[in-house]
This record gives C-alpha cells, sequence and structure tokens, in this order.
C-alpha cells in the first residue's frame, strides 16, 4: 500500500472551489469556484502562494479552468454561459477573448494538444468546439449535439484531435473531423454506466480511458482499432472502444473526478464520500480485462464532497486536491 | 430524431424540468366565482373541481398552450413538440379531408372549404430520390396523392419564390444606398429571412441587436400564405380555404404559427398547416401507398381566372437549393447599382464548405461582398463577428441547416445503403438539372403585382410581402432562475 501525505491546506477561496489546473510546467496551477475568481498559484520556497486574482472575469461561479499546452492561455468555463480566455502578453493576466454562444451553464473547457483547438459543454446539452483563428479570434468550428443531457466534461486526446465528452445521459461520446467538409462528428458512444459520467481522463497513450460515475463504479474503456489481433469488430473503420474493466465496490458516493497521472499510471478519484482513492494497475494485468486495485483511501481528505483532482504532469505523486469545504490540498504519493 | 434544425434544438432548454414544469405562462382562465377563495376537488381522473359555496360543482378548465404562446415566450419552447404535433400534423390534415368528405357526402356543399395545397420544391426531390423518380413524375404524382386525399388544387410555390426574391433584391438595393449614402446604421449586412429556424433563434437569443439586420421580406411560404388567403380566397368569393404548405423542416411550422400571419379577415392562419417530405412518406404508408402507384395529377393556377391544370414542369432559381437569395441579390444589385452584368461568379469556401463569399470587385475596389451561412456553427461565426463590429459583408444568405434546405431537418432520411453527405449532393445534383426559372420574367408575378399588389412599392406591395420580427424578452421572474 502507499501513503498519500498532506502537504499544504490552501483556503482563500471563498465558498467551494470547483475545480483546479496545473500548469505544463508543473510550477503553478490555477483554481476557480464559486466566489467568480480564478486563482494562480505558484511555489514560494516550499509554500505555495497565491499569486494572481482574476476578478470581474464572470458574473456566475466559475466551474473549470484549463491552461494552453504552451501555458500561455487560460481558459475559464463559468455558469454565466461564456468561457474566458486569459493571457498576460501585456504583462498582466487579462481577459482578451470571451466565447459567447452556450444557452447556459458552461460546464468544462479543454485545450487540444496543439492548442489550435478548444472545447466546451454545458447544460444545454451541446459540445462546442472552437478554432483559435488568428490573435484573440475564436471561430466555432461545430456545435455538437449528440447528447440527449447535460455534458459535465469535455477533455482531449493525449495525442491526436479526438474530442471525449462525459455527460448526465449516462453516456460518453469521442469526436472527431471530417476532413470532407470540416465538421466534427460523434465517432463513438460509450455506454456502460448506470448514471451520470462526471469526469474522464485518457491515459497518457490515449488508447485507454478512464471514467468515473454517479454510480459509484470506475470504468476503463480500451481501444480497438480496425483490423486489431483481438478481433473485436469495428464498424466504418473506427475504432471500438469497450469497457474492459469496471471498479466497483471501493467507492460508496458518486465519483466528481478521475484524473490519470501519465508519469506513474496511477489513477485517482475524487468523492462525495470525501475520500481521495488512488488505484492502480496490478503487475500482470491484462490489457483486455486489466485488474485494477486501491491502493491508497484517504478518508476525511476533506471535510465535504471531492470536487477535483489533479496529478502534476511534471512531478511524479504531486497531486492537488479541491472541495466544497472550500479548501486546496496539496499531496505527495509515495509508493 | 428531432426534425427540427439544429438551431432550434440547442434553445430547447433545460435539462432537469421537463418543458410542462417549466412552462411560465400566465394564461387567464374564465372563472365564475367568488371573491373569497375557494375549495378545489381533484378527482379520481385527475380533473379538478371548483366547489362553490352552494355545493355546486364545476370543473376547472384545463389551460392549454398553443404554439403561439410559445413563441412568444423565452421558456422552453420548441421542445413543446408535443404541441406541435397536434396543430399541425398528418393527423390533423386527415381530419380536416375527412370533415370535408363528409359535409360533400351529406350535401352540405356550403360549408366545405377549398382545400388548396402549395408545394415547395425541395420535398419533391426529397421524394423522387426516395421513390426513384424524376422530379417531374415526383410532382404529379405527389399532386395525385394529395387529390385521391381530397384536397382540391395542388399548387407550385414557386411565384411566391419569385415575389419574395424580388422583393429581396429591391430591399438589399434600398439598404445598400441608405447605408452608403445616407450612413444609415445598422442595415448592412442584410440577413436572409427565409429560414425560419434563424429567424425564431435571432429573435430569442440576439433580439434587438440581430433583428434590425434580416431582411423584412416574408419567405415564399407566408407570400404563398398570404397569396391564397387573401387574394384567391377573394376570387372564389370568400370561400373559407384551408391552406397546406409542402416544405422542407419543421421549422416552417412554427413559421406558420406566428401571429404575424394569423389574417384577421378570415380568422385564420395564411398557412393552416405544413407537412413535410418525411411526414408524406409516413402518410403515403399509412395508406399502404407507394407514391409511383399514385395517379398523377396537374398543378393548378387559382390566382389567374382561368385557373388552368397541367402536369407540373419544375424549375429551379438560380445559386443555392435554399432559393438563390444570394445569386439573384447580387446579380441584380450588381446591374442596378453599378451597371455590371456579373453572371459569371463563384463561391470561395472560407473555414468550411458551409461558409462561402463571393466578391464584386471593379478596378481593384471592392463594391460587393457576399457570403452563404449554412448550418448553426456558421451562424454563431457571423453573429459574433457582427458583435465585435468585424463583419464586412453586405448580404449574407443564412439558414439553420448545414448545407441549406436541400437538406432541411424534415426531407427524408438516407435510405439505408447511402449516406446524408451522398443523399445531399444527389438532391443538390437534381435541382441543378432543371430548367431556370427568372423571376423577372414570370408573368404571373407580373401580373399579381398589377392586379392584386396595386403596383411594385405600392403601399399594399409593402404590407403584404413584408414582415416584422419581435424580440423575445428573457423573463426574469423567481420561478424562471436557474441554479
Amino acid at each position: 500500500m502507499g501513503k498519500l501525505d498532506l502537504c499544504e491546506t490552501l483556503s482563500k477561496h471563498v465558498g467551494r472551489v470547483w475545480n483546479v489546473a496545473w500548469h505544463p510546467k508543473g510550477d503553478a496551477f490555477a483554481s476557480c469556484g464559486e466566489d467568480k475568481t480564478i486563482r494562480i498559484w505558484a511555489k514560494e520556497g516550499n509554500k505555495w502562494v497565491n499569486k494572481i486574482v482574476l476578478a470581474d472575469g464572470h458574473k456566475r461561479t466559475i466551474r473549470s479552468v484549463a491552461w494552453s499546452p504552451c501555458g500561455n492561455y487560460l481558459a475559464s468555463a463559468s455558469f454565466d454561459a461564456t468561457t474566458a480566455i486569459w493571457d498576460k502578453k501585456s504583462g498582466e493576466f487579462e481577459c482578451n477573448a470571451t466565447l459567447e454562444g452556450h444557452e447556459n451553464e458552461v460546464k468544462s473547457v479543454a485545450w487540444s494538444k496543439s492548442g489550435n483547438l478548444l472545447a466546451t459543454c454545458s447544460r444545454d446539452k451541446s459540445v462546442w468546439v472552437w478554432e483559435v483563428a488568428e490573435e484573440d479570434e475564436y471561430e466555432c468550428a461545430a456545435v455538437l449535439n449528440a447528447h440527449t443531457q447535460d455534458v459535465k466534461k469535455v477533455i482531449w486526446h493525449p495525442n491526436t484531435d479526438i474530442l471525449a465528452s462525459a455527460s448526465y445521459d449516462n453516456t460518453i461520446k469521442l469526436f472527431k473531423e471530417d476532413p470532407s467538409d470540416n465538421d466534427w462528428v460523434s465517432v463513438a458512444t460509450l455506454t456502460s454506466h448506470d448514471s451520470t459520467v462526471w469526469s474522464i481522463a485518457f491515459d497518457s497513450s490515449g488508447t485507454r480511458l478512464a471514467s468515473c460515475s454517479d454510480d459509484n463504479t470506475v470504468k476503463i474503456w480500451q481501444e480497438y482499432a480496425p483490423n486489431n489481433p483481438e478481433g473485436v469488430p469495428t464498424v466504418d473503420n473506427e475504432s471500438t472502444w469497450k469497457c474492459v474493466s469496471t471498479i466497483s465496490g471501493y467507492h460508496t458516493r458518486t465519483i466528481y473526478d478521475i484524473s490519470w497521472c501519465h508519469l506513474t499510471g496511477l489513477i485517482v478519484t475524487a468523492c462525495a464520500d470525501d475520500t481521495i482513492r488512488i488505484l492502480k494497475e496490478d503487475q500482470e494485468s491484462d490489457r483486455n480485462a486489466p485488474n485494477f486495485s486501491c491502493v491508497s483511501s484517504t478518508e476525511r481528505s476533506h471535510s465535504q464532497d471531492v470536487n477535483c483532482v489533479a496529478w502534476n504532469p511534471v512531478v511524479s505523486g504531486l497531486l492537488a486536491s479541491c472541495s466544497d469545504d472550500g479548501n486546496i490540498k496539496l499531496w505527495s504519493y509515495m509508493e | 430524431m428531432s426534425r427540427f434544425s439544429g438551431v432550434l434544438q440547442l434553445t430547447d432548454l433545460d435539462d432537469f424540468i421537463t418543458p410542462s414544469q417549466e412552462c411560465i405562462k400566465p394564461v387567464k382562465i374564465e372563472k365564475t366565482g367568488t371573491s373569497t377563495g375557494a375549495k378545489i376537488s381533484i378527482q379520481e381522473d385527475g380533473s379538478y373541481f371548483e366547489i362553490e359555496n352552494d355545493g355546486q360543482m364545476q370543473k376547472l378548465q384545463k389551460v392549454e398552450i398553443t404554439l403561439s404562446d410559445c413563441l412568444a415566450c423565452s421558456g422552453c419552447i420548441t421542445s413543446a413538440e408535443s404541441v406541435l404535433v397536434t396543430q399541425q400534423s398528418q393527423e390533423e390534415l386527415f381530419k380536416v379531408f375527412e370533415e370535408n368528405k363528409k359535409l360533400y357526402k351529406e350535401g352540405k356543399d356550403s360549408e366545405t372549404k377549398l382545400i388548396i395545397v402549395s408545394v415547395s420544391i425541395q420535398p419533391v426531390l426529397s421524394l423522387a430520390v426516395r421513390y426513384n423518380l424524376s422530379p417531374n413524375e415526383a410532382a404529379a404524382r405527389l399532386a395525385g396523392f394529395f387529390r385521391h386525399l381530397g384536397a382540391d388544387m395542388v399548387v407550385d410555390m414557386t411565384a411566391a419564390e419569385n415575389l419574395a426574391l424580388l422583393e429581396s433584391q429591391k430591399e438589399f438595393v434600398r439598404r445598400y444606398t441608405s447605408a452608403r449614402n445616407d450612413g444609415i446604421k445598422n442595415i448592412l449586412p442584410m440577413l436572409a429571412s427565409s429560414c425560419p429556424g434563424w429567424v425564431c433563434y435571432a429573435e430569442k437569443t440576439h433580439g434587438n441587436f440581430i433583428l434590425p439586420y434580416i431582411s423584412t421580406t416574408k419567405s415564399p411560404q407566408q407570400i404563398m400564405g398570404s397569396l391564397i388567403k387573401s387574394w384567391v380566397s377573394e376570387m372564389y368569393g370568400g370561400r373559407p380555404i384551408y391552406h397546406i404548405t409542402v416544405m422542407p423542416c419543421y421549422d416552417k411550422k412554427l413559421e406558420a404559427a406566428r401571429a404575424d400571419f394569423f389574417n384577421e379577415t378570415t380568422q385564420s392562419r395564411d398557412v393552416d398547416c405544413v407537412i413535410t417530405g418525411i411526414e408524406l412518406e409516413q402518410m403515403l404508408q399509412a395508406e399502404g401507398l407507394s407514391l409511383n402507384s399514385m395517379e398523377k395529377a396537374g398543378y393548378s393556377e387559382p390566382w389567374s381566372k382561368a385557373n388552368t391544370t397541367s402536369l407540373p414542369v419544375l424549375k429551379r432559381h438560380i445559386g443555392s437549393g435554399s432559393g438563390g437569395y444570394a445569386d439573384h441579390i447580387l446579380r441584380y444589385t450588381a446591374k442596378e447599382l453599378f451597371g455590371i452584368d456579373f453572371e459569371d461568379f463563384h463561391y470561395k469556401n472560407l473555414r468550411n464548405p458551409d461558409f462561402r463569399e463571393v466578391i464584386l470587385e471593379n478596378d481593384g475596389k471592392i463594391l460587393l461582398r457576399f457570403a452563404i451561412a449554412n448550418g448553426f456553427r456558421n451562424i454563431q461565426n457571423l453573429v459574433q463577428k457582427l458583435k465585435r463590429g468585424k463583419s464586412n459583408y453586405d448580404y449574407v444568405e443564412v439558414m439553420a441547416c448545414p448545407s441549406g434546405c436541400l437538406n432541411g431537418g424534415a426531407q427524408i432520411r438516407p435510405q439505408a445503403d447511402t449516406t446524408l453527405k451522398e443523399l445531399t449532393s444527389k438532391l443538390e445534383s437534381l435541382y441543378d438539372s432543371l430548367p431556370i426559372e427568372v423571376p423577372e420574367n414570370c408573368k404571373i408575378v407580373q401580373e399579381l403585382y398589377k392586379s392584386w399588389l396595386l403596383g411594385h412599392d405600392s403601399d399594399k406591395a409593402n404590407a403584404v410581402l413584408h414582415t416584422e420580427y419581435h424580440a423575445v424578452e428573457k423573463m426574469n421572474t423567481a420561478l424562471n432562475i436557474k441554479w
């Protein structure tokens, strides 16, 4: 069993903290919450210090923040139906573009690997793809009405322009661009969860996806490309994504977030039972039927729902979490 | 799958509350009552009775929400498909036909309605592909099907399309000259008005900001409505008319239900019922018929005294399969304002094939910049550009469906062996194969301007052929707060 040690508790936000996002360099992170502020944190000596507070960008709760892969832009998604793009070209962080179009609450925002595309999703059931057109100009490349309910989360594939979304309709959908008319189409619908899929995360190869749900389970999905040696059938020359593992029995309530570490392969979950759990794949695990065990379970990690967990992209074992209790916590995991 | 355009699917709001629960439309209930509080008893079947002071029970009326109520509201709107279905469905159509037949049978001819069906080109092509018929044959057999059901006349909508194009051309030149010569703001770009999905979205989402740009020219469907319900009705001595249109999308049902298109004189809507390709396919199936086996029938011309009926000879308009607005307005304006015969031009695809632009240049100077924007993503980009003052277009043909009206939301779905894209390109090439209709050369239209509209640009022409739009105010009642 491993050990998750609390390094630091940061209590600057007022009200619940919804999301934390590591800067790609790993030396800073952004957080956002009910207080309509974005806070940017960096390490000074041994302490994480709140360097910047971005207020006035949104009129309602900020639900999600995401750094561009180059680290120069920060996107924030808000319940005020807009997504703001911040940069510090002028020296200070400023909002230089606002993406409007969603009918109501924007729930999640994510940058593609290339940094040329941005995805947002909303309670209006739609997923939007935005293209970075030119300086501070973002054009809508697609409006995807594939989900039948609130869309909770969007993430991009780690290597190619494939978009994944998770919804209140219990499904995960994958989208990619159809080069013939530059429109985006749904290429896969992943069904197996019995309730809302709250969050999803790709592994470092992008051939596996982990999802967490209101049905108290984590599921692992494996990509089977056309003509795969396992003989899994594919349709229209598109990969099939199959649920190869359902991890149940550990979580006692809704699992709100999941992060798959691209350095260590460890999965961490944020749960409404106030516990942070770390899942590790067994050593002789079969890719087609993998086995994951819970190697660490930190009860009362926060005093209320844990909303978000995020592995640091550079420092192995460094974890950030945030909660309805208003706190952000930094943790260190040791095998 | 919804048959509305994607634009309207998006404005369909809520995920947690069903439309009926969220409906906040205040309804006036006719109540004979006391000034004091009343007792209400709920029966086992769910009906409500008011118990009056003397112990008598009175059944309380159920509140009914009509489609027009929905259109005027910023609440749940188009998800109330059920509201639509009851007022504008094939069931309603069958009912009307049956009632009429019954009246004839009982010898009550004077109580019957004159049933007229106006057919647009896109659903005919959709049927032609579905039943593997030539366009003209599909039109003739469709006319035969409606006659079989009990329609008195089946008519071609081309005359109304011509009127819409001619009025749009003149409107654009008016706007362009006032913008350029008198510096009038917020009138360019002129945005097309024939797509009700786009108009409904604009009214509900962007309201007063965007509405001044939208052409006031009525859509062909509604011009046809006026033509049938006022002019033809007059020619038939005011006999009640039931007017059906055959259209490529469900959004047209919303348009027909707009309060603006209610005819006070006849106390009916200009278009009583909109029926689409996909519903026609279902109607044929319900009757156990194939279009191929229907007798051919002709198109009538009730607006002319002779009212000849002849087998359809379908034509198309130059330009897009959505009516060709951009092409017609561009050609007309180039000639009218700059004396240029701008005939042979090509659109340049921008970010995607559904956003295309064409520029008229002279001596290196850009005179006119036109675009066609189809589908919701392009509508978004257009609106955002306008909002940021970065649009330099003079005219944009805006349609809510990707690829425009030939791919309308209620066109018949592709059969098992084809993709939607293949079907759309098939419809496009079928459309392009038709002979060309030139609105200016249309005798019927010239005659209608003279006899019905009392001249070009007359007050009557402006009143009959143009309409207005209404921003839908966002409701801010406590009931409507979203957490």
